[in-house]
């Protein structure tokens, strides 16, 4: 998708009328805006002004001389375009025009297609580098605000931790001190427990960019895997007062994927329905056969996502802007995890969200078949 | 250093008196550092208000105004406490509450030169009093006595 084209412009530096006048009249045809100037001070400061995308110098002019006018173009705009006209084409005046910074030269006498063809490769070179120092940039950036990012988010419970420590130190003995102790020492292991959690989550998803998890998709019982995972959280769903229910019967839902991955896939989605539950809440886990494929739902009585978000859900880092306290810690990694894996084994995710009623992912995973079985299914389907 | 350690808390020299009825606003997204942070100078004397975002944070100043502000960088974006430093010192809507010293805090070791190095308005996001977390409690509980100091040269409105 690229977006509708600004006239280019092209700058025509020659001492020679007849030179401009044909260089205008081919390259206006070609849909350039061209500007012509009859020599070199009058080309850079139209070249100043203009900011063209490609400048055609005479090398041989009164005044400031062409390689002159190349060199200063140059220095101060590289990304401009520069294409030498010479009208003895020595090897050595072209490696002479190279060396201060020319893109291509052009010998003259020239035809109208010599002309085009040789404007038409020094733009496309051009829009080639500028993409490639525009991404350059863009990946700098990225890499920056990642690294600032992570760290921030190691550092936030280290930091609540080390403060709670370091001011019970500095309070001693004092009532106070003796009052909050176990309450924060209580916080201080929640905060662990966060940043374990950070942990596992950065290293899922750098096993999923290392590409080292095995490829090899097996055939797996999802009913296994979701009663496993409801066992681990029966706690935490006690202590946030929600009730927990899996309606996947064994035998029934078995896929093609990785039994680590899906682990981690409905381990997340179980875990937000409980996170973002409501007390007296529900999380329940069902399952549709859709035929060569099979969809999981989780479904939760919670918040709620806000419908303007849902786009956004799966990206990395995003997160529900939460109020003050109701914030619930977590990477903002989660999902995007979830849709990496899932999409890496053949299926997709969705949401379906309304605000104070709650959400149900949906997963979409391809229904294991082994080749042999495959043929008695079909007997059997019809 | 030496008898710091060992004094109780209360009796920095002097500060008891200053501190008394001074008025700090924590804003911080974590609660946990609140907590701490709270308990921290409410021990030396002075009372303490919680926001925990930049927007709660600006309510509160205009409802409670704090003598002292103290301000966490990143909270709900990346910049949100420059955002909230910027409207104090610079919006009209805040002009009544322009000198509470600001002292901000970020677990990321950059000061505003080194995170903006090309920014023309520095000067609109430079704090008062710029600190790392975690908080070097004697430098911290130092900075909050030179802040109380200068809300106390400026007359209390």
């Amino acid at each position: 998708m690229s977006e509708p084209a600004e006239q280019e412009t092209i700058v025509v530096i020659d001492d020679d009328y007849a030179m401009r006048l044909s260089c205008r009249k081919i390259l206006s045809k070609m849909g350039f805006r061209v500007e012509a100037f009859e020599d070199g001070g009058q080309g850079l400061e139209g070249v100043t002004k203009l900011k063209p995308s490609l400048v055609l110098v005479d090398l041989k002019m009164p005044g400031i001389s062409g390689m002159e006018v190349v060199t200063r173009i140059h220095e101060v705009r590289p990304e401009i375009v520069l294409v030498v006209i010479t009208g003895y084409p020595t090897i050595d005046t072209a490696v002479g025009a190279m060396k201060c910074g020319a893109y291509d030269f052009l010998p003259k006498p020239f035809s109208p297609d010599e002309l085009r063809l040789i404007v038409n490769r020094g733009l496309e070179h051009r829009r080639l580098s500028l993409e490639m120092r525009r991404s350059e940039m863009e990946r700098a950036l990225l890499k920056r605000r990642f690294i600032t990012f992570v760290s921030h988010q190691l550092q936030t419970p280290l930091v609540a931790i080390h403060q709670y420590l370091d001011v019970l130190k500095h309070l001693d003995n004092t009532e106070s001190a003796t009052a909050k102790r176990q309450e924060w020492l209580e916080r201080c292991l929640k905060r662990t427990d966060e940043l374990q959690a950070i942990i596992k989550d950065w290293l899922s998803l750098a096993r999923i960019e290392g590409e080292s998890f095995s490829r090899q998709w097996i055939k797996v019982d999802l009913q296994r895997i979701i009663a496993d995972i409801l066992r681990t959280y029966e706690e935490m769903a006690a202590t946030n007062a929600v009730s927990l229910e899996s309606r996947i019967p064994e035998n029934t839902y078995f896929v093609r994927g990785d039994r680590d991955c899906l682990s981690v896939v409905f381990d997340n989605l179980i875990v937000n329905a409980i996170k973002y539950n409501k007390p007296g809440g529900k999380v329940t886990v069902s399952g549709e056969d859709l035929g060569g494929e099979v969809a999981i739902a989780v479904a939760d009585t919670g918040v709620g996502i806000p419908e303007k978000y849902h786009p956004l859900l799966f990206e990395e880092f995003f997160r529900v802007e939460g109020e003050g306290d109701k914030k619930t810690p977590g990477t903002g990694l989660g999902l995007s995890i979830c849709r990496r894996l899932v999409s890496e084994m053949g299926g997709s995710i969705s949401v379906d969200s309304e605000v104070n009623v709650g959400s149900t992912f949906r997963v979409r995973l391809l229904e294991y078949r082994a080749p042999a079985e495959e043929e008695e299914k079909k007997g059997s389907s019809g | 250093m030496a008898e710091k350690e060992k004094a109780p808390a209360r009796r920095y020299a002097g500060e008891a008196i200053l501190a008394d009825n001074l008025k700090i606003l924590i804003i911080d997204d974590d609660p946990d550092f609140r907590a701490s942070t709270r308990s921290l100078l409410e021990s030396h004397g002075y009372a303490v208000l919680e926001a925990g975002s930049g927007r709660e944070g600006l309510r509160r100043v205009v409802e409670q105004r704090p003598d002292i502000i103290v301000l966490d960088i990143m909270m709900e974006c990346d910049s949100e406490g420059y955002g909230v430093n910027q409207a104090i010192k610079f919006q009209d809507a805040y002009a009544d509450y322009r000198s509470i010293p600001i002292v901000m805090t970020s677990s990321i070791d950059l000061s505003p030169d080194e995170r903006f190095p090309m920014a023309g308005e520095l000067d609109m996001i430079r704090p008062d009093f710029y600190l790392t977390k975690p908080l070097d409690i004697p430098k911290f509980l130092e900075v909050v006595q030179r802040a109380s100091a200068l809300c106390h040269s400026h007359g209390r409105a």
